[in-house]
């Protein structure tokens, strides 16, 4: 093993050409998973709820909008908004507001039915307290139902978030400078070491998504185990 | 044969076929290999002997925490100092499988080249460490009390974990082993990245050609939904044969 590549091209693999040129690398990869996991949560909340409220043909279609975007692969999804945004749109747009509109689709999609999910799991109690207290349906649902099973969404939010750094992965295949991508650069440019390059980027993912977890357990304390559970 | 739809000549439609039918054989020789090394790690995992659990809890949080796109580039690039030579050549060697019976050659089909074994590979590492956690929460989704049923019968602790605690978990387990089946049909797509003409390949491919983009799209989009919904039917036919037979909701 000889590592010298990766400490060779350091500064390149953590932040790309910054400050000479646009931000890149892992960076940009903490900058991804930032800006898609927000909007993910925001679609995951509002479609969740939606998707919890509603009923009949509204409920079916809803349904069936969020089985599309989880039946899709990401990579699929990303060539659509890729492709298509700017015909849709009208003018170009950036590749990264493509790969963050994708991966928050993809993400919100997931994270919906963690909501609904999280949701449901309030006891009908609950509704019937705060209907009996005069509340209307909307106002129930925002001051007694949500602060009590945004705890238990929070375990569904934490991997999605995860699965969501590893999917900014996939900005590589519209030519985005992340980490993976800066990585395969510094591999055909040395054309040697391949293994060292990669576990070293690898490595740079598990510290990242490991960080998050930690963070989110910290946080969730003692009762993260059971909310796994009910999660999984 | 004319295949010609949506506009899209007949010769794209047919790449997109071919890529089609490399998605399904990828996906499904990692779903097997997966299904048995998930086995394995999850055996390793749930084992009170820490020379086997310590390197599952290691190989898990490893596999799951890093991109699948990483770990196909890993075995790409660094496949050639990481794989044994004698199965490095034979990945690197075309190889001609033919079934031949008195004189007459039945079939005969061209084995696939490194960019395969090398996304197989990948595939199956990254599926078998999630396959393994969905057996190990089919276990602990099996009440203790019926561990403790079957001591009171005065069962041998390993036949009551293989008659009574496996076949139940197996049922809880069913569910997600298929999604983690749905995930490896969409993972696979990210194998285009090293070359594998999969279907995503083949749209893209037919994308740069005619310029058709959303015909290209949305045919290869089309077929990983059938694929996915495919497997979805396959286990709500289950559920419903399950439901029958043992009452509704009786393993809920």
């Amino acid at each position: 093993m000889n590592f010298d590549v990766v400490w060779n091209n350091l500064p390149y693999l953590l932040w790309g050409a910054y400050p000479y040129g646009p931000i890149g690398g892992a960076a940009l990869t903490i900058w991804l998973s930032l800006l898609s996991g927000l909007a993910s949560a925001v679609i995951g909340l509002v479609l969740g709820v939606w998707l919890f409220m509603s009923r009949g043909i509204v409920h079916a279609g809803l349904v069936l909008f969020l089985g599309f975007f989880r039946a899709i692969p990401v990579l699929m999804l990303i060539f659509w908004t890729y492709f298509l945004l700017p015909v849709v749109l009208g003018f170009s747009v950036p590749e990264l507001t493509t790969v963050v509109c994708a991966l928050a689709l993809i993400g919100g999609a997931y994270l919906a039915h963690g909501v609904a999910a999280g949701l449901r799991s309030v006891g009908e109690g609950q509704w019937e307290a705060g209907i009996s207290l005069g509340l209307g349906r909307w106002r129930v649902l925002r001051l007694v139902i949500l602060p009590q099973s945004l705890r238990r969404m929070a375990p569904s939010f934490v991997n999605q978030w995860v699965a969501l750094i590893k999917d900014t992965s996939l900005a590589y295949v519209i030519g985005v400078p992340e980490l993976s991508f800066v990585a395969t650069q510094v591999n055909n440019r040395a054309m040697v070491y391949p293994a060292e390059i990669f576990l070293f980027v690898a490595a740079v993912y598990f510290v990242i998504c490991g960080a998050l977890d930690l963070a989110a357990s910290a946080i969730a304390g003692k009762d993260d185990s059971d909310g796994r559970r009910a999660a999984a | 044969m004319n295949l010609s739809i949506f506009g899209l000549g007949s010769i794209y439609v047919e790449w997109l076929l071919w890529g089609f039918a490399v998605t399904l054989i990828l996906s499904a020789a990692t779903c097997v290999a997966a299904t048995l090394g998930g086995l394995a790690v999850c055996a390793a995992r749930i084992s009170r002997l820490r020379l086997l659990n310590v390197p599952a809890r290691l190989y898990l949080s490893l596999f799951r925490n890093t991109p699948l796109l990483v770990q196909i580039f890993f075995w790409y690039f660094a496949g050639s100092s990481v794989f044994p030579t004698p199965l490095l050549d034979w990945f690197n060697n075309p190889h001609t499988v033919t079934l031949a019976f008195a004189g007459t050659t039945w079939l005969s089909f061209k084995l696939p080249s490194f960019e395969f074994w090398a996304g197989f590979t990948a595939l199956t590492f990254y599926t078998s460490a999630f396959i393994a956690e969905e057996f190990r929460s089919g276990l602990r989704a099996v009440p203790p009390g019926q561990q403790e049923g079957g001591l009171s019968l005065g069962l041998p602790s390993g036949l009551i974990f293989i008659l009574i605690i496996v076949p139940q978990a197996a049922r809880h387990a069913f569910a997600p082993l298929l999604g983690q089946y749905m995930n490896a049909i969409k993972n696979s797509s990210l194998t285009m990245a090293i070359g594998v003409a999969e279907l995503s390949y083949a749209s893209r491919q037919v994308e740069t050609e005619t310029f058709q983009t959303f015909e290209a799209f949305g045919i290869a989009t089309i077929l990983y939904i059938v694929a996915v919904a495919a497997l979805e039917g396959i286990g709500e036919l289950v559920q419903r044969r399950r439901d029958k037979k043992y009452g509704r909701g009786a393993l809920s």
